[in-house]
């Protein structure tokens, strides 16, 4: 009897967990190019941390994680951040949910691009409030440091975003920026279904007066 | 779960897409526990495993394959079977055109033909059709186009049309976009602008299929125009035009072209670089090379280099090649060097002969090298020479030194006997120990010869077969190249080399000579004999225990130089060599044995052994039957003994006639031995000390006086010793003799049988004319002891007491003999009766004058006499006896009677005296039996 039970138990079990829907958290890497978005992606996935440096046209990369005690899906795609491939990224913005806008804190450069970045992530998801981090990455190099955290800090205030200082080596905060994004993914999700659920045509309706324009 | 056992998992591609061929690279969990376990991967369904590289159980890195699409990427192992993927690949096909950004070789030959890739690229990219970067999702309600054409007369849409207007194209593709949206968009495009404002050259490029298109039409229309306009004047303003748009065409092309040049001349350049890499690299390349050792590479590197470029008009070849010459040059000089530095195994000289030969180098090297070795040779066989000769010299002024400080060990060394100068220096030890060590080790000649002949050995043959492969040919590498060499060296050199060979060869076997053998070098110039060394002229400095070591030296050497096969008299001058050592040695060591032997006497030590065989002996003759058997045994191990190619030592009549006169007078040499221990033994005998080494000086005399037996004991020792040589010690040795191989010792066996069998008669003489002499003298003495005559004598009442005395005393000279040899007893015993017999029968014939009982008497006492020695009575005696009875007068039967109750009377009484006799008789008969 008991052991009936318990098979019964875990074929609903298996059954539950295969049939019940996945949900994926969608991120995007983006940045200038040579900040570490794929040393904080393989980071993140692998535990490893890569010392040469090969352009990332765009990377796919997706695996299991359990946020907050759920088991979800973590889809991450890397972007080129050669302006070479900018070009293509509106398609690929399109599709994100939450983005990790890095930089380098040792490139003033890098830093300054973060806006047009932001600007082009807005423009194509059109939504002031999409899940968005500012990462200062290679934290570790602390000497050749060009971006000071008050300014890093200032710019976060004024978007009204997260900022945080990762070393993709160290593998410090790295865990924290995507967990963090997810969770804000996660809650904009929750959000939408109970917007979607309450006023579902609110925004359609909204566009509809854009039109009289 | 085992950790190969879980299924593959992709959970990363980079990147994510691209065209067939896009190195790929993958990422995930058990993707193979190593490179056997990884045994399949598919990307979008085509198989990739043989372009796909395993880096980790994490990474692997691949090229998609042709396939088109969004699918899987997945893994096979043999551990985990078939995987599944959280992430794709997409695989797309491009047609990239000559002038885009490409991230992979595109091969144009195939893709791009010059006509037709260009009529299909449109005007606006595609980018173009959606310029302000707005999606149009939603946008479905559209405006007809008639409203539109209502809205706005005289107007269009299209962007490429001159009447473009914006609103309509607003209001057609956008009309349900937000304000924002709008801005945004015009932000967007703003920046195309700016991206796009590099200037014309971007415009024509994106352009250029029509830009070209333009420029034929306008041709053919010239060339049309040419045609219908003879006059020509119209046309000339559109053909300064025409040139006009060329060269500003051509212009705008410049930079490009220009690029391509520069590629093509680099890629020239390049490659031809790569094709003479060979040469350039080709100094380091022989240096590496020389200093791994590996010649025959940088040989053919060379000769080929060689063949390529030596002719060569380039002047980067002709300066690198100059440097390979150099560096060759080098080496040739490195390898003659080596060439010439000695001693080199063959092969090694041969591979370097030939490495020469091929590099061409000037002059004959293996010939050089031939000379070189031979002179190295002579001068190391020199050398030896000097360096032993030199030592020899010091450790002699040394030992004159230790001589000086200890007269004892001076006098030592004077004596010519190993055994005896060992005993000395050991005795006198304790004080020069330094000193006498230098005798106890090989002496210098032999060391000399050791070394002399493993130079020659170790050598020698290296430099014969190094001269027959020269002569044969076979050092050439290159047969036709020097063709002609060989045989010009082969008439000039040939005689030359069998001179070199020649040279050597007497060079030591002088050398040889002039140490060993003296006397053979004695016809040959002073100067010459000097160049060969003379050593001090002292032929007991070796002792014959140390030649024969010499000769199996010699003789090792000379059977291995034998067998190569040397020219001319070379074999003759060795072998006989060979052969003059070993006779010399034969020689000397049986001189030597007879000088032992005759020094045997010292050794006596007169403990008389006695066994059934040989009766008593003392262990000289063991002694001397052992120095012979040694030297037989050594001189057959080194001399008899004939190895392969060896002449027989006896077949030279002079050397059997030598080793059989030698013979002889070693088999005769133990005989003055035997004599002079017999007549005159030495008494101050060194060998008592030798013996009793712990006793020193003071018991040395005394006891070695005890010792020695007197005369008439030491004449019975030596007598039965000298029995014990002569019948079976003699005999054993010659048959050993002829065992060995020596000739002739028939003779030497009768000359030594004549020698021991005067020697034997000689002392039986005189020991029975020592024993007989008191005897015989006594006898008619003691007869007339008391005033007893004949003539007055009374009634006889028994065997008077003489006769007993004589008995007693021919029975201790039979126990005396008994006790030394059994054998002798009988020989002995008659012939004391004898003379004893003799001398009854004298006296009793010399009475003239009988009494009444005198005759009965003496009857008695001859009777008595003759019953007692009956067994020994040799037929003289009983002559003897019966010509005493026969001489006496008739006795009368009354008395007759008498003398036999007498006779009976004194055989109980002297029973036990006779059964000396008796006893003895039966004892041997038994034995005999």
């Amino acid at each position: 009897m008991f052991s009936c039970w318990t098979r019964r138990q875990k074929a609903n079990m298996s059954k539950a967990k295969a049939t019940q829907p996945q949900v994926i958290h969608k991120v995007i890497m983006v940045g200038s190019g040579g900040v570490g978005k794929s040393a904080l992606t393989l980071q993140f996935m692998y535990d490893e941390f890569v010392e040469d440096y090969e352009p990332t046209k765009a990377d796919s990369y997706r695996k299991k994680v359990v946020l907050d005690g759920e088991e979800v899906q973590i889809d991450i795609l890397d972007t080129a951040g050669q302006e070479d491939y900018a070009a293509i990224r509106d398609n690929y913005f399109r599709s994100g949910e939450g983005f990790l806008c890095v930089f380098s804190i040792t490139e003033q450069e890098s830093f300054q691009a973060t806006a047009d970045f932001r600007e082009q992530i807005l423009r194509v998801k059109n939504d002031d409030n999409i899940p968005f981090l500012l990462v200062g990455n290679k934290a570790d190099l602390e000497e050749k440091r060009q971006v000071t955290v008050d300014e890093a800090q200032q710019r976060a205030q004024q978007w009204s975003v997260p900022y945080v200082e990762t070393s993709a080596k160290t593998r410090a905060n790295v865990d924290k920026v995507f967990y963090d994004l997810m969770r804000e993914i996660r809650s904009r999700k929750m959000e939408a279904t109970r917007q979607s659920n309450g006023k579902p045509k609110k925004k359609k309706e909204k566009r509809r007066k854009c039109t009289l324009l | 779960m085992k950790k190969g056992g879980a299924a593959p998992l992709v959970t990363g591609v980079s990147p994510k897409e691209g065209p067939p061929g896009t190195r790929i690279t993958i990422r995930g969990e058990n993707l193979g526990c190593d490179i056997k376990d990884f045994i399949g991967l598919k990307i979008c369904g085509v198989d990739c495993i043989l372009s796909a590289e395993w880096k980790s159980p994490s990474k692997i890195i691949a090229r998609s394959g042709p396939g088109k699409g969004k699918g899987d990427v997945i893994v096979i192992t043999r551990t985990g079977g078939v995987g599944s993927c959280t992430v794709g690949f997409k695989g797309y096909f491009v047609q990239i055109g000559p002038l885009q950004d490409s991230a992979i070789w595109i091969d144009e030959s195939q893709t791009v033909s010059i006509r037709h890739g260009r009529t299909q690229s449109p005007i606006f990219s595609k980018e173009d059709e959606d310029p302000l970067g707005i999606s149009d999702e939603g946008n479905q309600a559209k405006f007809k186009e008639e409203e539109l054409l209502e809205m706005f007369p005289d107007a269009s849409g299209n962007m490429a049309l001159q009447n473009f207007s914006p609103a309509w194209y607003l209001l057609e593709n956008h009309h349900d976009t937000s304000f924002e949206d709008m801005k945004a968009g015009l932000a967007y495009m703003k920046r195309r602008a700016t991206q796009r404002s590099e200037g014309p050259i971007a415009f024509v490029k994106s352009n250029l299929s029509s830009t070209l298109d333009c420029m034929e039409s306008l041709d053919a229309l010239h060339q049309q125009y040419c045609a219908d306009d003879l006059r020509g004047d119209s046309v000339n303003q559109y053909a300064v035009l025409l040139m006009q748009a060329k060269s500003c065409a051509d212009g705008l092309f410049k930079e490009v072209l220009g690029r391509k040049d520069k590629a093509d001349s680099t890629r020239n350049a390049l490659s031809v670089l790569q094709r003479f890499k060979f040469l350039f690299y080709l100094p380091l390349n022989i240096k590496r090379n020389i200093e791994k050792g590996d010649y025959n590479l940088v040989i053919n590197d060379y000769v080929r280099a060689r063949s390529l470029f030596a002719e060569t008009q380039v002047q980067v070849f002709k300066k690198v090649y100059n440097e390979v010459e150099r560096n060759i040059g080098e080496f040739r000089e490195m390898l003659q060097q080596k060439l010439m530095e000695l001693p080199n195994p063959l092969d090694e000289q041969k591979k370097l002969i030939r490495y020469l030969l091929s590099l061409e180098c000037e002059g004959d090297p293996a010939w050089e090298c031939l000379v070189n070795m031979q002179q190295w040779l002579t001068g190391i066989l020199c050398t030896c020479k000097e360096d032993h000769i030199k030592e020899e010299q010091m450790s002699q002024t040394e030992s004159e030194a230790s001589m000086l400080k200890s007269p004892v060990s001076h006098m030592s060394i004077d004596t010519p006997k190993g055994k005896r100068r060992e005993t000395n220096t050991s005795f006198k030890s304790t004080l020069s120990p330094d000193q006498s060590g230098w005798k106890f080790n090989t002496p210098q000649k032999i060391l000399f010869i050791e070394e002399l002949t493993d130079i020659m050995l170790e050598n020698f043959p290296s430099f014969w077969k190094l001269g027959q492969a020269y002569f044969s040919g076979s050092l050439f590498v290159n047969v036709k190249e020097n063709s002609e060499r060989p045989q010009k060296t082969d008439s000039s050199k040939h005689s030359k080399f069998k001179q070199m060979v020649t040279d050597v060869i007497s060079l030591f076997s002088n050398l040889v000579r002039a140490a060993f053998l003296p006397k053979s070098l004695e016809n040959t110039p002073e100067e010459n004999r000097k160049e060969f060394g003379i050593w001090r002229d002292n032929k007991q400095e070796i002792p014959g225990a140390w030649l024969p070591s010499g000769v199996r030296y010699v003789r090792n050497c000379v059977s291995s130089l034998s067998l190569l096969d040397l020219p001319g008299d070379c074999p003759t001058l060795i072998q006989d060599l060979a052969l003059d050592m070993r006779t010399d040695c034969m020689v000397t060591l049986l001189k030597q044995a007879i000088s032992d032997v005759k020094q045997l006497h010292l050794k006596e030590t007169w403990a008389v052994e006695t066994d059934d065989e040989s009766g008593g002996t003392t262990q000289l003759p063991a002694l001397f039957e052992n120095i012979v058997n040694e030297t037989i045994q050594h001189l057959h191990e080194v001399v008899v003994q004939n190895k392969v190619g060896e002449p027989e030592i006896f077949s030279q009549r002079t050397v059997q006639k030598d080793a059989t006169v030698l013979c002889t007078q070693l088999l005769q040499a133990f005989a003055p031995c035997i004599h002079s221990l017999a007549f005159n033994p030495p008494f101050h005998s060194p060998e008592k000390s030798n013996s009793l080494p712990i006793l020193t000086a003071e018991g040395k005399g005394t006891l070695g006086k005890d010792k020695v037996p007197v005369t008439d004991k030491r004449l019975i020792i030596m007598l039965s010793n000298c029995n014990h040589t002569m019948v079976r010690v003699i005999p054993r040795l010659v048959e050993n003799l002829n065992k060995h191989g020596y000739v002739e010792m028939n003779k030497a066996l009768r000359a030594a049988q004549d020698t021991y069998e005067d020697l034997d008669d000689s002392l039986f003489e005189a020991y029975v004319e020592e024993k007989s002499n008191p005897i015989v003298g006594a006898i008619e003495q003691n007869m007339y002891k008391g005033g007893f005559s004949w003539k007055t004598c009374g009634k006889p009442s028994g065997v008077r007491n003489y006769l007993k005395q004589v008995i007693m005393h021919m029975i201790e000279v039979h126990a005396e003999v008994f006790a030394v040899s059994p054998v002798f007893v009988t020989r002995v015993t008659q012939k004391v009766i004898e003379q004893v017999s003799e001398e009854f029968t004298r006296v009793i014939q010399c009475v003239t004058d009988h009494g009444k009982y005198g005759p009965v008497q003496a009857r008695l006492e001859l009777m008595a006499l003759q019953e007692t020695v009956s067994l020994y009575l040799t037929p003289h005696a009983s002559k003897c006896f019966k010509e005493a009875l026969g001489d006496l007068p008739e006795v009368k039967t009354e008395d007759r009677k008498l003398s036999e109750e007498l006779l009976n009377k004194f055989k109980s009484q002297m029973k036990f005296q006779m059964m000396c006799f008796y006893g003895d008789s039966i004892l041997r008969n038994s034995s005999e039996a």
